[in-house]
């Protein structure tokens, strides 16, 4: 097809052009309507309120420019919650994918209770993740928290410890609890990448004397590396965006010293009723992912087809 | 394949034809002769939703031509509810909730003698309709009022050898230490100042100081009465006679630590009394006033209200008509009696006078300082203290942090 | 269509699911892991995995006042199995509805997705035409959008047309969101179809429709199976949107109905955390009965 449209003069392929946009238009326009219609509105509703001036319970006062912006920048806390975010992001995808990495090469092989044990692996996926995040928090309390009693009866902790009551141990609780989240999804698409791995290439690695590590890093790696660009991708914006880990698990600490953009975004609408300044700090947050994402898909290009 | 798509496409038709039903039935306008009435309220208790519902159904009986959709969701949600809604111009008819300052300021809600008659009107108690007005106009229903008195467990003062319950602020320092030294998981005083109600602890300390949030005009976080009861709060902890990490401790978590009876003396609200007596009813426990500075009394008052939004301005009589019945002695009595609550209104409390549970309430309610929530910043001043005050307890110094939460309530 | 694809492939990992191949091979290789070792490791895997879930089971089962209880006990004293039937009709919200509105707005979100996303991405894999990569992206960013900061413009927007409390506005809601995870994994299926199996069935005569189901839809099947999944899964625990559009309780589902059991004072731990299982157990049992097809359509699309 290619070669056609090349040879052809250009304004038959001006004309090719809007063809091919038709024709494509019955396929797409279902979709693209739901997005308009469903993701697009509200998301510049959201745009338009950062750049007004809004009342504390919700009522349109005038335009206020860029003043949600610059009362934005003028925030104390906001180096160490961007710092926050960057850990947070970079932090939980990583720990998430090595470990998924090692999680599908095992349920890979065939053992007994396979089935049971892939089964287990998705019931972090079909709960909730509130709810997930509940049971962590409930768990950790100093008080009544099952988790932390166990810890100190096995002998780990000298006493309770107030895991969720100060900002860095709540941080990590709640970086591992999205890490935990996480697992279900990255393993079983890497799972179904692997299935992709001809088994005689394995085989031939193997018999001209490559040990698994060398086998894993030339012949399994690059075929592996579209099911792991995908779920990279989709873990960065989800982590990013995610809210209800953070909020469960550090919800009661003062301060912003355990706050992602994300979170102090809530905090903005909930506690602070700023409506326009947590409007323009989506607006940055979608900024920031955007530039993100980008960045990534410039790098790796995982949607090249070789 | 034929198969699998046409199953396919038919059970997608009846889902989509369905969907555009739903159980319940939507807020309406006005159908003719009927009105119909939007009622949101939050969650107390497990009674909260049947107690509506009941008062709900008795009302429809007596007014036929009125109808009242009720939503109920949770404290952690109705603030976004209730947001959302006002942001898309779809407020309910009726909303309960604890300030009103803001929808005011916003010429949102009816004036109160203008939805209720004189009667009722003239029925609410002086002090809660005077703190549900703003520039001399009521604005809010007091619907529920709460108090704080201080619960102290006997067995605990006994074994540490305290005969009487401290008044003074060194007093319950001195107190406090003795208790806390009885054991390791025994702690002195409780002091939630995690961000589910740290503004209630904090106001306790400050009100007993004489500070206040307000000068009349603007919010004053940071005034010297407020900073130096702050800076005693920070004494108190520092001097470890508290629970663990104070800042992030929530209350009602707390309080199971109170019931459990490993705690000396926490301040305690009306609904406090049927939790211990549900769940450890061998706690031997009393009350006593509040400590302040130098001994006088003073109680945290606090008032959820009622309050009718104008929307489009139609339902005016309906929406009275279901007030007066709410307010009506016995739907409000057996209302607040179920929830726990103080009463609010002159005919309420005397069909209450004899309740053993709230007696201690009662009795410290001519004293009580109310939150200044006729401010329109307010609600924003409640969050921003809830967010930040258990700072102190993470080792900030209480002067930054005052000036933390001043600098969030000024921010435009 | 598929049998006949395993066959023509060559020995792969297709090949490596019986018993006896897996034996071979191990006899083959130095070093291999004996089987229970593998077993046992698989066993402490789920048990990890497995373990908050078993916190909240045990949770159901214990009566209100020792769920809060100091210090906490590991297993029930009292072992409280009521629980699983006073919660279908607790004060707090009316749970059979709730369960029938989580099954609808999930059951109806998905086939929204799939109906929508398939053809797209069937198109945008197979065809090229200007505007293709911004469709794309444009599909990926709606992917960064959260419903939760977007509630507000949701709301209105169904409100004025007219269809804001039903369950139609979240199937939409739940179907957009979906749209994007939906489009990109189908479409990297698609193209990974060989373009020579649906040239000779278009050279049989076969129109363009019946080659995308008779031919090339078996071989995409784990891709659509997955994104079913992950759609069905994110609407069935959906939160935010549903919180703040759906306001009577009969229509609010499940994520929004546990919220209703903790009360400012006091709340009740035990519904919480029986109804989180109650909502847990049908997505599982979902993935168990796909599973099965998932594998075997994973290992037959080994077709290259």
């Amino acid at each position: 097809m290619t070669a056609e449209t090349r040879a052809a003069p250009s304004s038959s392929r001006r004309r090719h052009r809007r063809q091919d946009v038709l024709a494509a238009l019955p396929w797409l326009l279902p979709a693209l309507l739901l997005i308009m219609a469903i993701v697009l509105f509200p998301a510049g509703f959201m745009a338009w309120t950062s750049t007004r001036e809004m009342s504390t319970v919700g009522v349109d006062q005038g335009s206020a420019g860029l003043g949600n912006f610059t009362a934005l920048l003028d925030f104390p806390g906001l180096r160490r919650v961007l710092l926050n975010t960057v850990i947070w992001v970079v932090g939980v995808v990583a720990v998430t994918l090595v470990i998924s990495m090692g999680l599908a090469q095992f349920l890979d092989k065939a053992f007994p209770g396979r089935r049971l044990v892939r089964l287990a692996v998705i019931v972090p996926w079909a709960a909730s993740v509130v709810m997930t995040a509940i049971v962590f928090y409930y768990g950790l309390d100093p008080f009544y928290g099952v988790i932390n009693h166990f810890l100190v009866d096995i002998g780990l902790l000298d006493g309770t410890f107030g895991f969720t009551r100060r900002p860095v141990p709540a941080f990590l609780v709640s970086m591992t609890v999205a890490v935990f989240v996480s697992l279900p999804f990255t393993t079983y698409t890497i799972l179904a990448g692997l299935q992709m791995v001809p088994g005689d290439l394995i085989e031939a690695a193997r018999v001209d004397g490559a040990g698994a590590l060398r086998t894993y890093r030339s012949v399994t790696l690059p075929i592996l590396r579209p099911a792991i660009a995908v779920a990279v991708l989709i873990n960065i914006i989800n982590v990013f965006n995610s809210l209800p880990i953070l909020r469960t698990i550090t919800g009661s600490i003062p301060g912003h010293q355990a706050d992602t953009t994300t979170t102090l975004i809530f905090k903005f609408i909930q506690q602070y009723r700023q409506i326009d300044t947590a409007s323009a700090l989506s607006v940055l947050n979608f900024a920031i992912v955007l530039a993100v994402i980008g960045v990534y898909l410039a790098l790796v290009k995982p949607m090249r087809q070789d | 394949m034929k198969r699998p798509t046409s199953t396919v496409a038919i059970a997608a038709a009846t889902v989509l034809a369905l969907s555009s039903c739903g159980f319940g039935e939507r807020s309406g306008t006005d159908d003719g002769e009927a009105t119909t009435l939007s009622l949101l309220v939050p969650t107390y208790s497990d009674n909260t939703t049947p107690l509506w519902e009941e008062i709900i159904a008795d009302f429809e009986a007596q007014h036929e031509d009125i109808t009242v959709t009720l939503e109920v969701q949770s404290w952690d949600n109705i603030n976004d509810v209730i947001r959302t809604k006002v942001q898309s111009n779809d407020a309910p008819d009726i909303l309960n909730i604890d300030a009103f300052a803001g929808f005011a300021a916003d010429d949102l809600l009816y004036s109160v003698e203008d939805v209720v008659s004189p009667e009722t009107l003239a029925d609410f108690q002086d002090s809660f309709a005077a703190n549900a007005s703003i520039d001399g106009t009521m604005y809010g229903l007091p619907l529920i009022a709460s108090a704080r008195t201080m619960f102290y467990n006997t067995d605990l003062f006994d074994q540490a050898g305290v005969a009487e319950p401290p008044s003074t602020w060194d007093e319950l320092l001195d107190t406090a230490t003795k208790i806390d030294a009885l054991g390791d998981d025994i702690y002195g005083y409780g002091m939630p100042l995690g961000s589910e109600e740290a503004q209630a602890e904090t106001s306790i300390w400050t009100f007993g100081n004489g500070g206040s949030w307000t000068d009349g005009e603007e919010i004053t976080v940071l005034t010297p009465e407020n900073l130096e009861a702050v800076e005693y709060m920070k004494s108190v902890i520092d001097a470890g006679v508290t629970q663990p990490d104070p800042g992030a401790t929530d209350r009602t978590p707390m309080f199971d630590v109170f019931i459990a009876g490993k705690m000396g003396m926490v301040e305690g609200l009306p609904p406090t009394v049927g939790q211990i007596a549900e769940r450890n009813p061998d706690l031997n426990y009393d009350t006593a006033p509040i400590p302040t500075k130098d001994g006088s009394p003073m109680t945290l008052g606090v008032a959820d209200h009622l309050m009718a939004f104008k929307n489009d301005g139609t339902k005016q009589d309906a929406i009275t008509a279901f007030l007066d019945f709410f307010f009506s002695q016995d739907v409000y009595t057996k209302f607040v009696d179920t929830e726990g609550f103080l009463p609010t209104t002159k005919s309420g409390a005397d069909a209450l006078a004899d309740k053993e549970e709230i007696a201690s309430f009662l009795e410290a309610l001519p004293n009580a300082q109310f939150y200044p929530s006729t401010h329109p910043k307010w609600s924003a001043t409640q969050g921003a203290i809830q967010s930040l005050i258990g700072q102190i307890g993470q080792g900030s110094d209480p002067e930054a942090v005052l000036t933390e939460i001043q600098n969030t309530v000024d921010a435009p | 269509m598929a049998t006949e694809a395993t066959a023509t492939t060559t020995p792969g990992r297709a090949n490596r699911t019986s018993e006896t191949t897996v034996w071979q091979h191990r006899t083959r290789r130095r070093q291999g892991t004996p089987r229970w070792m593998m077993a046992l490791a698989g066993a402490v895997i789920a048990l990890v995995f497995l373990a908050p879930y078993l916190i909240m089971v045990i949770g159901s089962f214990k009566r209100r006042s020792e769920i809060l209880g100091i210090p906490p006990t590991y297993l029930p004293t009292e072992w409280v199995p009521s629980n699983y039937l006073t919660m279908w009709s607790t004060p707090e919200t009316p749970l059979p509805y709730n369960m029938v509105s989580t099954i609808v707005i999930s059951v109806g979100g998905t086939l929204l997705v799939l109906a929508v996303a398939l053809p797209a991405a069937y198109y945008t894999a197979r065809h090229r035409f200007p505007g293709k990569w911004v469709f794309l992206l444009l599909v990926l960013i709606t992917q960064m959008l959260q419903p939760t900061v977007l509630a507000a413009g949701l709301f209105r927007q169904f409100q004025a047309a007219g269809i804001y409390d039903t369950w139609l506005a979240m199937i939409l809601v739940n179907g957009a969101f979906n749209l994007s995870f939906a489009v990109w994994i189908m479409h990297s299926f698609f193209a990974g179809v060989p373009r020579e199996v649906e040239e000779a069935a278009m050279m049989d005569g076969a129109t363009k429709l019946q080659i995308l189901r008779l031919v090339t839809l078996p071989l995409v099947w784990p891709g659509i199976v997955t994104a079913v999944i992950f759609a069905f899964v994110a609407s069935w625990n959906e939160f935010a949107a549903s919180l703040v559009i759906l306001t009577t309780a009969e229509n609010q589902p499940l994520s929004v109905a546990i919220t209703k059991f903790v009360g400012q004072y006091d709340s009740a731990w035990q519904y919480v955390f029986g109804v989180s299982i109650v909502g847990i157990v049908p997505v599982v049992i979902l993935f168990a009965i796909v599973e099965k097809r998932l594998v075997a359509g994973l290992t037959a699309g080994a077709v290259k």
